[in-house]
């Protein structure tokens, strides 16, 4: 399974362009695809322009995702990544200054993905420390190689410092490679991406890694988070619910019946003494009798009789006795 | 006196772009077809070499150029199917690989296409870079049945056996690279 999880798309994406470029991207041998929508501002109405299903046909065995990337600058606004989160299937975040990059990595929580644009020189070192945080909570960096491949010479100087430095801070763990290609020349087959990464330091299994195993955990934590109860339990097949006969319904209904009337009676039971009342009481009876140094036999089921106090017994029928214990 | 050992890069030229003019009449054609068109016969293999030294010179400077400039050649060009063989040195051959994925133009010819330069497999004879060529080709022609939705593909395939499967087609390029890969960087 290889993935390319950066596909850039706007509303003036031409359809018959952007089916060349999955079709080019599936005959390469990449089967999940995810579509890249690019936001520098969140609108005050969120809603996901990107159509689903798509309006042409996709390659067979091809899954198409909708990402949303959302560039930050400025972490104390608000920009609800909740939100965002909800209405698109991957969720990313460019930081466009420190102070994004470093909330980015530590505070922000809702996003899956750090991507930053390589072409520039960015006026900060990539820290080992924020980075790694950022990974070791599962996010991961994105590197977007045609960048380099459709950039300039400085554009591609710049790309190549960048990454060499982020693959430096991060031993090469936690990395994202995608495309990024802004059109169908820019996306290269994944054993062009390897051997490319693989010149600039990056060794060829952590490069596999980027366009197989790290994005597939990108893509499957955001199901999760989409799709489970708070991230951790998911129901995969629960089963088919079984249609019921009306004699049958008739005698659930029954069952039901009875199962309130016991609910009722454990009610009146709980009305009793608690059995942690009683094991405390029991063992300040013992202390007591250890205190005047007797020996006491108390029954279970009894409530601590204390010698020579009159004390009171509680009945299986709720009735309180009174009684005095004369330790026979 | 140890031998001098080569790589052979078995390469493809791939056309992703959509042709502006004939944007109705490719609709037509299924896509593993137009990927795979044949190359304008004026490319050659002199203009080949000398666009992947230029490249290598543009990405790893005098020091690229003169390390693969002795052994870097042209094996074989075929323009028909837009495939070609070359040869460098195992020292050096990923600098020609990476000057190859940064190639976009089809080299050497005026007003040309814009193209991907796909390495398809790397190998240590140039025997098995052949075979390859050969067994792909078979499996471009199938695919290219198959997308059209032809029944007739099902003899072919009786004769050829099934397709194989896509992963494997991948990454073919580790294959039988390993060790010696092992051997050089380890």
């Amino acid at each position: 399974m290889l993935y390319d999880l950066n596909i850039p798309w706007t509303c003036s994406t031409d359809p018959l362009e952007l089916q060349r470029t999955i079709s080019f991207l599936s005959s390469l041998g990449y089967d999940t695809i995810a579509l890249n929508h690019i936001m520098s501002t969140v609108p005050s109405q969120i809603v996901n322009p990107i159509p689903s299903p798509l309006p042409f046909t996709i390659p067979p065995n091809t899954t198409i995702l909708r990402r949303c990337t959302l560039q930050i600058e400025d972490p104390s606004l608000n920009y609800r990544l909740p939100a965002l989160a909800a209405a698109y299937d991957v969720l990313a975040l460019r930081p466009k200054n420190e102070k994004g990059y470093d909330a980015a990595c530590v505070s922000l929580l809702e996003h899956s993905i750090i991507s930053l644009d390589l072409t520039q020189r960015f006026p900060f070192y990539f820290r080992p420390k924020k980075l790694m945080a950022a990974i070791n909570r599962g996010c991961k960096i994105e590197l977007c190689y045609s960048q380099a491949v459709m950039g300039d010479a400085a554009e591609r100087r710049h790309f190549i410092s960048n990454t060499l430095e982020i693959m430096r801070a991060t031993k090469g763990r936690g990395l994202l490679i995608s495309s990024e290609a802004t059109s169908v020349l820019g996306v290269r087959a994944p054993a062009d991406v390897v051997n490319l990464f693989s010149v600039w330091g990056l060794s060829r299994d952590r490069g596999m890694e980027g366009i197989s195993i790290n994005a597939r955990g990108v893509v499957v934590n955001e199901g999760l988070k989409r799709s489970s109860y708070r991230g951790v339990v998911d129901v995969i097949y629960g089963g088919e619910p079984r249609a019921l006969e009306p004699a049958e319904s008739n005698k659930k209904k029954a069952i039901e019946g009875q199962k309130k009337r016991k609910a009722d009676d454990t009610g009146e039971i709980t009305s009793q003494p608690s059995k942690r009342a009683q094991k405390k009481a029991k063992h300040a009876a013992k202390q007591a009798g250890i205190g005047n140094g007797m020996s006491q036999k108390t029954t279970p089921g009894d409530s601590t009789p204390v010698e020579g106090i009159p004390s009171l017994v509680v009945t299986k029928d709720n009735t309180l006795i009174p009684t005095i214990n004369t330790n026979g | 006196m140890v031998r001098v050992k080569h790589r052979y890069l078995l390469v493809n030229i791939l056309y992703p772009e959509l042709l502006k003019a004939g944007r109705e009449s490719s609709a037509k054609l299924p896509d593993a077809v137009t990927f795979h068109q044949p190359t304008t016969s004026g490319l050659n293999s002199r203009g080949l070499e000398k666009a992947i030294k230029h490249g290598v010179e543009e990405l790893f400077g005098d020091y690229g150029y003169g390390a693969i400039r002795g052994s870097l050649q042209v094996k074989y060009l075929s323009t028909a199917t837009s495939t070609f063989i070359i040869k460098v040195a195992r020292d050096h051959y990923r600098m020609v690989w990476t000057a190859l994925s940064f190639m976009t133009k089809v080299p050497g010819v005026h007003d040309a296409k814009p193209c991907v330069f796909r390495v398809i497999r790397v190998s240590g004879t140039i025997r098995e870079s052949q075979e390859e060529a050969i067994r792909r080709a078979r499996e471009q022609i199938l695919a290219a049945q198959r997308e059209q939705g032809e029944k007739s593909d099902l003899t072919l395939a009786g004769i050829f056996g099934p397709p194989g499967t896509k992963k494997d087609d991948v990454m073919m390029v580790d294959k039988g690279d390993g060790e010696e890969e092992g051997s050089n960087e380890g």
